[in-house]
């Protein structure tokens, strides 16, 4: 059955890293996939806390927030997806104020906008974080080779998580706060 | 005289000349530090208490800041100190060699929270270069831009970042027996802010949950919304460009930004408030406090906020469009005011790389300023920037910061620089709502909620960790007034018709060209030394606030305004074992300079692909 509900969808990622820069790069990309209207498509650079003033200032928030990033993670191969499911839980007031510092001095990193956001409990019941390996940082405006070559399937995989969540065919580890590496 | 160790003296027409008979003017001892190194390690051996204690990272300041410091946890006293900024920053290198349009742009993205100023002081350096005045509305709108991001960032440091460490959560855990006589200790300005006691304010100053902390987060939303409405985005302004700024102004534009600035002034006589009363209660429970992070008030500003009708972006006349500024630029020594001159500023700048991990240069292209006064080979425009990683060693090379100085002085940077300078310089230009007395800056705040007030920031008789945060507080309403100042003029403007924001300029393809920029960050000034050769960068240097106050030491010793500050730390911390020891003191006094290492540090760029690599040295473990 076909979601119908709002989702939102937000890329994250410094600009001109290559593959750490996928959410940027991919984000017009992503905006013009043939989206129904219940569908809103953001950039989320802007700094976790910018984003959790936006949410709070939202009328009607969304049921689903997917992000779109890439996280380096040991044990993955460079372009590996992996999709988690957010499990909420942060960790300790210590390290959430270490990152609201963070996020405040304009450090952009998604595992500081998922914990920040948990803390101001802004976050839709269904949060999905879909995330790349990017591998070793490198500078340039463009994807790798491996990256590049299976953007059509991230996209195609993104599009049936979006609609679907969880009825979709892939199977979301849960991702917790506390297990998340300050960045 | 304004130089008192530089060479330099001045004619009866003010013009800077070498004092004759001095064989190397520029002529420097170094100091080895072995020695010192030498016998801290023996007292180490024989004294169980006397503990090497790092903090690495520092936290909750932006970036990479590392500390060393050997502490006496018997006497409660330190003994060394090391200031480490543990990334190399690279813009040096990306900007050589790139169109100077670019540097604006590409300098901002130098720090995550004052890009703005970054971008501005970039955009002033070509406008010096190539003779570009900006129109009056671009200067006042650039005004009003910037003052903003201060009112974005005074409140963020405040509250979210030094605020924490006055709370009744952090003070409970390092000195409790402060908890209960901030319960009985009345406040003095309940009238603006509200709290009976001191600790009502202190449980507001809790992180993550407290009422203070929450609307500080909330204020930086109502300065960011203001920001974007003059410059497009935050923190990386789009419409920053040299020749003044590339939006559209008109009424609307000035109604969005009253809008959120108005609610500065309320908030602005809080805050002051608030600050006022936590400083007081600490210096009055015990006075030690007062030397908690003390130096001499030895200090410099370039000024920010240029007046239209002075500002002519050239180096000619940067002594009196600088002297106009809404902020008095200067140096201080010791309190005293030892110039306001720009140019002279300017003069005695220089940058030393003895204790950092860069090599020295040889060259001295520039040995004169465009007025003919004379420049060091170490002044920026002569400076290389050739990184050189390698071990880390208190006795050699320990820092990716350089030691700016002036008149062979480390100087301190700060917002307080800034309102230090304009109270006891007197030079401020008649104003609606500033009056410089020489010993305070009166500044009178119009009415929001809260009924119209005249405050002041006194000149402090010590210069302290409590005294920079003070005087960070009372920039909010300094910035308000000075935005509100520009506001009107800006609204004059477009009355009459004046609503141009920018002049065309072009990049001569041929020729070589020098300038430089000097604005101020939330945290101090900065400046951007230029040089374009042919259509592109010759050379571009950048100081920051950061630079200068984590500074390591001089060649010949002296210790960065940070080094010096926690050496005159006293541990006021309550513990009884050395491993309780949380070392509250120094934080306290580190935080107070509200570093940002983002702008002192950043990433190597390696060849000429630009291919970015961390190279950092941080751990200070096994160090020498």
């Amino acid at each position: 059955m076909v979601w119908s509900k709002d989702v939102l969808i937000g890329t994250i990622g410094y600009h001109n890293l290559s593959n750490h820069s996928i959410g940027p790069i991919l984000f017009e990309k992503i905006k013009n996939l043939p989206w129904a209207s219940h569908v809103q498509v953001e950039e989320f650079n802007w700094g976790p806390i910018a984003i959790v003033q936006w949410f709070q200032a939202l009328e009607k928030t969304f049921d689903r927030l997917v992000i779109f990033t890439a996280i380096s993670r040991e044990m993955r191969e460079i372009g590996e997806l992996t999709i988690f499911k957010w499990g909420g839980e942060t960790p300790s007031p210590h390290e959430i104020q270490a990152r609201i510092g963070d996020a405040v001095t304009g450090v952009i990193s998604p595992e500081n906008l998922l914990i920040i956001g948990e803390h101001f409990n802004i976050w839709p019941e269904e949060v999905y974080l879909f995330d790349i390996e990017p591998g070793p940082e490198k500078a340039g405006p463009d994807l790798t080779i491996e990256v590049a070559e299976n953007v059509v399937d991230y996209l195609d995989i993104l599009h049936k998580v979006c609609l679907h969540g969880e009825q979709s065919e892939e199977n979301f580890p849960t991702l917790y706060g506390y297990q998340m590496p300050i960045s | 005289m304004c130089f008192k160790n530089l060479p330099i003296e001045f004619d009866e027409k003010g013009n800077a000349f070498l004092k004759e008979g001095v064989n190397n003017p520029y002529e420097y001892k170094v100091v080895e530090l072995d020695k010192e190194q030498d016998k801290l390690k023996d007292l180490m051996v024989k004294n169980g208490y006397i503990k090497n204690i790092d903090y690495d990272p520092v936290t909750r300041v932006a970036g990479a800041l590392a500390f060393h410091s050997v502490v006496d946890l018997q006497k409660k006293e330190v003994l060394s100190t090391n200031s480490m900024a543990t990334l190399f920053r690279g813009y040096e290198i990306i900007l050589k060699g790139r169109d100077p349009r670019d540097a604006a742009y590409i300098s901002s993205r130098a720090c995550g929270v004052c890009g703005g100023v970054h971008a501005t002081t970039s955009a002033q350096a070509i406008e010096m270069a190539l003779g570009i005045k900006p129109p009056p509305l671009g200067i006042v709108m650039r005004n009003i831009l910037l003052a903003i991001e201060y009112l974005y960032d005074h409140p963020l440091h405040l509250f979210l970042l030094a605020g924490p460490d006055y709370s009744e959560e952090l003070v409970k855990e390092t000195n409790p027996e402060l908890i209960s006589k901030a319960e009985t200790t009345a406040t003095k300005f309940e009238n603006v802010h509200g709290y009976k006691t001191v600790l009502d304010i202190m449980k507001d100053l809790n992180p993550l949950k407290g009422r203070l902390y929450l609307e500080a987060l909330e204020m930086t939303r109502v300065a960011r919304e203001a920001y974007v409405v003059i410059g497009g985005k935050y923190p990386h302004p789009q419409s920053v460009i040299p020749g003044g700024l590339s939006v559209t102004v008109n009424i609307t534009t000035l109604n969005e930004v009253y809008h959120r600035l108005i609610k500065f002034f309320d908030y602005g006589q809080k805050v002051c408030g608030i600050w006022d009363d936590v400083f007081d209660f600490f210096l009055e429970q015990n006075p030690a406090y007062a030397k908690s992070g003390s130096r001499p008030a030895t200090m410099a500003d370039t000024g920010v906020w240029d007046r239209p009708d002075a500002y002519d972006a050239t180096y000619e006349n940067c002594e009196a469009w600088g002297e106009a500024r809404w902020a008095t630029p200067g140096v201080l020594v010791d309190g005293e005011v030892v110039t306001t001159s720009l140019q002279r500023l300017n003069v005695g700048m220089e940058e030393f790389v003895e204790h950092s991990y860069y090599e020295k240069w040889n060259g001295h292209p520039y040995p004169k300023d465009p007025l003919g006064s004379p420049l060091s080979p170490h002044h920026p425009w002569n400076k290389e920037t050739i990184p050189k990683p390698g071990k880390q060693s208190w006795k050699d090379r320990y820092s990716w910061d350089t030691s700016p100085t002036w008149d062979r002085q480390p100087m301190e940077a700060g917002a307080y620089a800034r309102l230090y300078l304009t109270a006891k310089a007197q030079k401020l230009p008649e104003s609606r709502f500033l009056e410089s007395t020489g010993s305070s800056l009166k500044i009178r705040i119009p009415a929001h909620k809260l009924p119209e007030a005249e405050m002041e920031w006194k000149v402090p008789a010590q210069w302290n960790t409590f005294e920079r945060n003070r005087a960070r507080a009372y920039c909010i309403p300094y910035s308000a007034a000075v935005a509100m100042e520009n506001w009107m003029l800006a609204q004059q403007l477009i009355r009459e018709g004046q609503t141009a924001v920018s002049t065309k300029y072009e990049i001569p393809k041929k020729g070589t060209f020098i300038g430089f920029g000097a604005w101020g960050a939330g945290r101090g000034f900065l400046t951007h030394h230029l040089i374009i050769e042919n259509g592109v960068i010759g050379n571009y240097q950048i100081i920051t606030p950061s630079t200068l106050n984590a500074a390591p030491r001089t060649p010949w010793g002296a210790p960065g305004p940070y080094e010096e500050a926690v050496m005159n730390t006293p541990l006021l911390e309550n513990f009884d074992k050395p491993e309780d020891y949380k070392g509250i003191d120094i934080l306290r006094a580190i935080r107070s300079f509200d570093p940002c290492m983002p702008c002192t540090t950043h990433i190597m760029s390696k060849n000429e692909k630009h291919v970015v690599t961390r190279e950092v040295t941080t751990c200070a473990c096994g160090v020498e």
